[in-house]
């Protein structure tokens, strides 16, 4: 079990420039929604922009630590206008996509 | 004959089916929360895609993360490339990049 502040400060060490906001989708300390906001990823694409942060947890997730890592990866300019939710995978409602409100601790 | 999930084999699933998505379960019957919205993205579009179901054999999600050098379930590929998990894919759909990059290798 680990918390969103450790995954903040994990996802920082890979993307240092970066604004990350991590939400603990059930409480449960495994299942998590990073959002990753960083100028680095002008122009890179989605897989890219990931990569990193995946390759990083490896062995988190392969240990089953991190049991999800849920990532919205943006620039600056689609954080913008991006809305403040995110995808719960155990949501009751199947047919919506999108379900838990991001919890912000600090807006920057 | 039997499946042993080599990279000869897996390679030849995404190179004869346009759009693949690896998934925890079936699109009737999902396992897991994000190969579920994973399905239900690729059930928006017109295309016609293939699922294989990881939890059918202990030996697949190794394989298959280890073959892609991806640690995460559900992946999705197009043309035989890893565009990534159910956040990619549900971003490309909804930035319309996913229908472009389908029509696009349609026409090729």
């Amino acid at each position: 079990m680990v918390t969103e502040a450790w995954m903040v400060s994990e996802v920082l060490k890979v993307v240092p420039d970066a604004i990350i906001e991590a939400s603990d989708l059930h409480g449960s300390g495994d299942h998590f929604h990073v959002r990753v906001t960083s100028k680095s990823y002008d122009g890179v694409r989605p897989l890219q922009r990931q990569k990193p942060i995946l390759n990083h947890f490896k062995p988190y997730i392969s240990q089953n630590i991190v049991h999800a890592l849920d990532l919205k990866c943006m620039t600056p300019e689609q954080a913008a206008s991006t809305l403040d939710t995110a995808f719960d995978p155990h949501s009751e409602k199947k047919t919506e996509f999108f379900g838990v409100h991001i919890r912000r601790e600090s807006k920057e | 004959m039997s499946f042993n999930w080599t990279p000869e084999e897996l390679q030849e699933i995404v190179d004869n089916n346009p759009i693949v998505l690896f998934m925890k379960g079936t699109p009737e019957q999902p396992r897991c929360g994000f190969s579920n919205r994973a399905a239900m993205v690729l059930g928006q579009l017109e295309d016609k895609w293939a699922s294989v179901d990881v939890t059918s054999d202990p030996r697949a999600i190794p394989s298959i993360c280890a073959w892609s050098d991806f640690p995460t379930m559900p992946q999705i590929y197009v043309n035989g490339e890893l565009i990534g998990g159910s956040d990619i894919a549900m971003e490309m759909y909804e930035s319309g990049e996913l229908q472009k990059m389908i029509l696009e290798s349609n026409s090729e």
